[in-house]
Parts: C-alpha cells; structure tokens; sequence
C-alpha cells in the first residue's frame, strides 16, 4: 500500500479512493476524485487551474522549495532494516510535519504582510496629493493637529490653585 | 548439474524463479515443493529468498540481476523492495528503476561481464545496467527477436540460444559475450529459452518437459558435467597411473 499523489491537485490519494488512468505509453495517472478526473478528460492544465497544487506553487502562492520535502521523496535504493533507525524516524515523522505546516503558514504570511506596507504607501500617497477632496474643516483640523510643548512654571500653578478654591 | 523440476504443475521455470551465482530468487507457490528443490540444492551456498514483484509471481520475468546487483521494475511495492534488501547480501545493489518496458527479465539477459538488451531500452535505464550490474550492455536482437532476455539464457560459461539463430548471428553474440553459445531449445522443443530454464555457474534447472537430449546438451554447454567426480578422476588416471601391471 502506498499513498500516491493525484495528478492534478496534488493531495494524497488514500487506499479505496479515486481513479487510476494508464495511457497507451504505460504512463499512470492517479486521481484523487471525479472531480480531477474529469478536468483531466477535458483535457485542462492543472498549471492554470486555481485551486491545484500546480497553480499555487508556479505563481508562488505556495511554499515550494524547502528541506523538509526532501524527507518525503520516493527511494528506488532501500537501505537495510534497522530496528533503531526505524524508531528514530517514527518518532521524527510528527515534528517534521509540525515543522513542514509552520513553515507553510509563515510562506503565506509573509507573502500577505507585504500587502499591509503598500497599503500603508498608498495612504500616505493618497494624504499628501488628494488632500483637497477633504472638506476643509477637517483639514484644517488635520493641519492644525502640532504637539506644542508649554513649560509651566511651579508659581503660576500654584497660584491657580489659589485662585480656584 | 541440471535439474528437472516443475512449478504447480507447470514447467516455466524461468518465469517463477531468477537464479544468479550470489542469490536465488523463487516465487511463492502453493505448496512448497518448488522452493525444497532450490534450497536442498543451494540452501547452504547461497540465500534462496522467497518473493513476489508487484504481488505477482512471475518473478523471473520481471526483475534481472547477477552477483553485483538486482534491478527491478517500477511496480515492485515498497514492502517487497525493502524484504529484498534485508534478504540479500550487502554487495548485492538492490534498484528498482522507473522504465516503460517494465518486464526487464524479458529484455535484458546477462551474466557477471556482459548484458544484452532490447534495443528500445532508454538511455538511463542503460547507464543504470552498467552501473548497478557491473556489466557491459549491448544492444542487440537475437534470430530477430527483440526480446534477448527471453529468447536466450547465459551464464559466465556458457549460453544458449533460440533454435532459429543463424551461424552468423551465432558467432557474433559469441564474440560479443566471450562465451560459447549453442543453439537449442528447452521442456520438448520450447523456443523461449530463459522461460523455460534457469541456470548460473554450477547448477540449471529446466521444466520437467525437457528431454535427455536437451539436457544433455544444456550440460555440455554450460559446463555443468565436469562438477561430477567420475569426470575428474577419467581426467587425472592417465597421470595419476605410471603403468598398468
């Protein structure tokens, strides 16, 4: 048993599932559901269709290259079995994963935060050129908005007080 | 010294088992007739490992090996690749390769030096052969065959060949492999050589079809006669005795 990738999402393909398609030229295809199924009989790019593994990571959408893909790559030389190199990579299999989505998140995030700063240039832009299409009231207000610093002495205060009560 | 045995009552060795002169590979039958006769010969000599490819049995057909490696084809699971890897000694080189014509028992017949192969084999596949097998590949036809691994069967000694194969087709593999080959046939006249028998440096073991005519000459041409002890002793009485009293 093994889990194959769908030719044209790229999501996992669980025992039981899908189609499995072999051209002329002893070429598999596997399909995760009918759904890619039939986008490949019409004969679409999965490379241009939106919601693919494909699309997501030609257009950077996606995280593509990292070492953490490495440890899933398919081995056509096993090596001999070893009881404590088994345990080791059992045990290493969760963190690794942990490690893969963390870094899939921080991919996505950093590509969103770059969206906040032209957001903020924009505005800035938008106040320094278009400022008369604000009424002139609160641009005023806007303008006239300066931190003054007044130093008061300790007598005058004190004479307030005085004054006050 | 050949031996003739049957596979559930079938006699195409060669599909059911690969035998190389470090391993021997035999598929898992109903019964355990097939592997007893492999391991009484063997047992001691080499590992006899009991497999399946892709969840068949046709084994022999499927995979190639000699002493330096095994190479298997892409529908070898990953279960039976890594229960290969732990059955075989360490300086077998155990690979499966992704390559369209996926029976490599079918379209590459070698022995520990030289291989032949289809001629429609991919590059990659070829420069694999080289380098995991230790050999040296040749893209060749046999009596207009493409497929050399079934139409022919040869060891380090010797090798034998489709009955239909010119003289000139003959010399020429001959000079090309280093070997003497024969042209002959296996199990009452089959012409599907590697089918049919399985052979490596000391032991063969055809169908039961095959007739003492065919054994006898699967015998001689693979020098598996001289094993006997009778042999070896015709050879050393003419030193061996100063004169007869």
């Amino acid at each position: 048993m093994r889990l194959e990738k769908c030719w044209f999402c790229s999501s996992t393909v669980y025992p039981g599932h899908g189609i499995q398609f072999v051209r002329n030229d002893a070429k598999v295809f596997r399909f995760c559901r009918s759904k890619c199924h039939k986008n490949f009989k019409m004969k679409r790019n999965p490379r241009k269709v939106k919601w693919t593994k494909a699309y997501r990571c030609l257009h950077g959408k996606d995280m593509t290259q990292d070492s953490t893909f490495e440890f899933e790559r398919k081995r056509n030389r096993p090596e001999r079995y070893d009881r404590n190199v088994t345990e080791q990579t059992l045990k290493a299999i969760p963190l690794i994963t942990k490690i893969r989505h963390e870094r899939q998140k921080k991919h996505i995030t950093n590509r969103q935060k770059q969206g906040k700063t032209k957001e903020r240039e924009r505005d800035a832009k938008e106040l320094e050129q278009d400022i008369q299409m604000l009424p002139k009231k609160d641009v005023m207000l806007s303008t006239q908005k300066t931190k003054v610093v007044v130093k008061v002495s300790q007598q005058q205060t004190e004479e307030n007080l005085m004054e006050e009560t | 010294m050949a031996n003739r045995i049957q596979f559930e009552n079938n006699c195409e060795i060669g599909v059911f088992s690969k035998l190389t002169n470090a391993y021997c590979l035999v598929a898992i039958g109903g019964s355990e007739n097939f592997y007893s006769v492999f391991e009484s010969e063997l047992a001691d000599v080499i590992p006899v490992v009991k497999t399946s490819i892709g969840g068949t049995r046709i084994i022999g057909r499927l995979c190639v090996g000699n002493k330096n490696g095994l190479l298997l084809p892409h529908t070898t699971t990953d279960q039976e690749l890594q229960h290969l890897r732990n059955c075989l000694p360490d300086q077998v080189v155990v690979q499966r390769i992704d390559e369209r014509l996926s029976a490599l028992g079918n379209c590459i017949a070698c022995n520990d030096h030289v291989a032949l192969t289809h001629p429609d084999l991919d590059k990659a596949t070829e420069e694999l052969i080289a380098d995991v097998l230790g050999v040296e590949v040749f893209r060749q036809t046999i009596a207009g065959n493409i497929l050399v691994g079934s139409y022919c069967a040869f060891s380090n000694r010797g090798g034998l060949v489709h009955p239909h194969t010119s003289i000139e087709d003959l010399d020429e593999l001959s000079t090309l492999l280093q070997v003497p080959l024969v042209a002959g046939t296996v199990n009452r006249g089959s012409e599907v050589i590697a089918a049919g028998m399985t052979v490596n440096d000391w032991t063969a073991f055809c169908g039961s079809d095959t007739t003492a005519t065919e054994l006898s000459v699967i015998e001689s041409v693979f020098k598996l006669r001289e094993s006997q002890p009778a042999a070896i002793v015709d050879d050393m009485r003419k030193s061996l005795i100063d004169s007869y009293v």
